[in-house]
């Protein structure tokens, strides 16, 4: 009985211990609007140079 | 008091100076001094207090769920589709967007706003991976041929009564939508449509939609394609260019136009009928008129809501308005109409707090409200955020705007000439055709639905492109001078901002409100500033 109390409150402050790093983690993203300005410098950039590129057909159909 | 609302309150006030609500009241910046300049990129979050930061963070969280099962469902299409249409990528602007459309809010109003929005994310996201992963030019999927895509101003409700075929508003996702998230994406259309020949001065959002046409940028599915009737030269112009490009067998459904005449519905029903009639006929199935009952209930519960909202609009208690109102009941409205039940559980949930706030006498928004304003204005008021800012920089609170005046009557699910009538009335009062498109009657509304509402103030959007309304902006002048509403007419290019800019929209109010009315901005920051560069 004792391990299993054991095993489970261990199992629970994992748990509780990863619930915390990715809280934190995301929390950290979101106030420091950290995706907006990977979007907004790195991924958009990147894509428009791409969609510049594309060829697009031109014929009048 | 509990102490772990001591522990908050402690923490609020220790961090108060990061609040923009609370700089601007003290005169040491606002909502503009987060902001990189032009970008529109904040360079952190809003801090709105303890509570509300985290109901902010913990709605953020839910929308990106909704986007990472948006990917996980269909994910090489996703992809395709990022790859192979420059408006997807404009799609990664939706938390920005997002922010921006609730900046300054707190409380109730946030909830209800955040309630919303994601009503609105999870429909989208869910059509953005059904369509991708169905789409003809990116290789098609098992429900290609299940669709049937429709001109998205025609309200599909009426095509539920397809068992296992799925309407898609064609137009939704690569021109609508996209256009409130990021005022770069419609220019590169409109251009594209220019250098095929086609005229300048036309209504920029019919011109985007032909520049997406042009440059094959709907996604393709079904068999044949609705198209409708709009009483304007640009609207009827990219009809006929996006059915020429498709090559889809079309059906225009002309409903009409001037449909408050009481010989309007025998017409337009007949239209709905044919439009019936040809889709059994290229599908080769029958219409159901049961399954039609079931989306029909779900959208007469909406409308009750709707209604029963509407009576607490008119006090100075509730807790939904401005672009979390106006958005929403448009989305809802024109793009899920009846055929989304998830939506009638979020207005269960929002009518039961915009109750309980009307019962607190709840003064949203920090009771800064010094204007009620009734807004006629399409798709250049979401991408500049316009009713979030007139609020936070005026205090002017958009009570309704056009959008959500659409069809509002209940459908009778008993009998079916009863059923048609009725869904012929809520057809005819759609987007546009319920606006500007229908008749004198529908504009000169706006002082009726303005003092139904109680609001002192008319925002009136005048499409500088769109020969209709131009005609009638000398006659609205009048009337609001001598009816005594405070009246502004904001001039835009709907979807084009190079012509007419935010800062240039925002001007008209700022011209109004100080040398009219000698009223002090709420927030100076954001009387004038430069976001050219934002989405």
């Amino acid at each position: 009985m004792k391990n299993v109390l054991a095993f489970l409150l261990k199992l629970l402050g994992k748990i509780a211990l990863v619930a915390l790093i990715l809280f934190a983690a995301t929390f950290a993203l979101y106030i420091t609007n950290g995706e907006n300005k990977l979007i907004y410098y790195v991924i958009r950039p990147f894509l428009n140079k791409h969609y510049d590129a594309q060829v697009r057909d031109k014929r009048i159909v | 008091m509990k102490f772990t609302d001591k522990l908050i309150g402690a923490v609020d006030k220790k961090l108060e100076r990061f609040d923009p609500l609370w700089q601007a009241e003290h005169g040491v910046g606002g909502q503009r001094s987060r902001y990189l300049d032009k970008t529109g990129v904040a360079k952190w979050r809003e801090w709105r207090g303890v509570k509300d930061t985290f109901y902010d963070y913990s709605a953020w969280l839910k929308n990106l769920a909704a986007m990472a099962g948006m990917v996980a469902s269909a994910p090489l299409p996703i992809l395709k589709g990022f790859w192979e249409y420059r408006w997807m990528g404009s799609y990664l602007g939706t938390f920005m967007f997002i922010d921006r459309l609730f900046e300054g809010y707190r409380g109730t109003e946030l909830r209800i706003a955040h309630m919303n929005m994601y009503g609105i994310v999870q429909n989208l996201t869910k059509k953005i991976a059904f369509i991708l992963a169905n789409d003809k030019r990116l290789g098609g999927g098992p429900d290609s041929d299940k669709c049937i895509p429709f001109d998205e101003t025609i309200p599909p409700l009426f095509l539920k009564g397809f068992k296992g075929l799925t309407p898609v508003p064609m137009q939704t996702l690569p021109e609508f939508i996209i256009c409130d998230i990021d005022q770069h994406i419609e220019p590169y259309y409109i251009d594209v449509a220019e250098s095929f020949g086609l005229a300048a001065d036309v209504c920029s959002r019919c011109a985007a939609e032909a520049g997406v046409a042009l440059d094959d940028a709907f996604p393709i599915l079904g068999k044949v394609m609705l198209s409708t009737n709009m009483p304007c030269n640009a609207s009827e112009a990219t009809s006929m260019f996006q059915r020429r490009r498709i090559g889809l067998p079309d059906f225009p459904v002309t409903m009409a136009m001037q449909h408050a005449e009481k010989e309007a519905i025998s017409y337009s029903r007949q239209e709905l009928l044919n439009a019936i009639a040809f889709v059994e006929e290229h599908y080769g199935v029958k219409y159901d008129w049961d399954t039609f009952y079931k989306y029909a209930e779900i959208m007469n519960e909406q409308n009750a809501i709707e209604l029963e909202k509407w009576e607490i609009f008119k006090t100075p208690y509730s807790a939904l308005s401005g672009i979390a109102e106006t958005l929403y009941k448009l989305y809802e409205w024109q793009s899920a109409n009846g055929a989304d039940p998830y939506f009638n559980k979020i207005d269960r949930k929002v009518i039961e707090i915009m109750r309980q706030a009307y019962e607190d006498k709840y003064r949203p928004f920090g009771g800064r409200t010094r204007h009620r304003a009734f807004l006629w204005g399409p798709s250049a008021v979401y991408y500049t955020d316009f009713p979030t800012w007139t609020q936070n920089c005026w205090g002017i609170t958009i009570v309704l705007n056009m959008d959500s005046t659409m069809g509002y009557n209940q459908i009778d699910t008993s009998d079916r000439e009863k059923a048609l009538d009725d869904l012929t009335a809520l057809e005819q009062r759609a987007t546009m055709r319920h606006h500007a498109v229908g008749g004198w009657d529908n504009v000169n509304a706006v002082w009726d639905w303005a003092k139904k509402f109680n609001c002192d103030m008319v925002l009136m959007n005048d499409n500088i492109a769109c020969k209709g309304m131009l005609g009638v902006h000398a006659m609205m002048e009048e009337q609001a001078r001598g009816l005594g509403f405070h009246f502004i007419f904001i001039e835009h290019d709907l979807e084009d901002s190079r012509t007419v800019s935010r800062q240039d929209m925002r001007n008209c109010v700022n011209n109004y409100m100080s040398v009219v009315l000698n009223e002090k901005p709420l927030d100076p920051t954001i009387v004038e500033f430069d976001d050219s560069a934002a989405y």
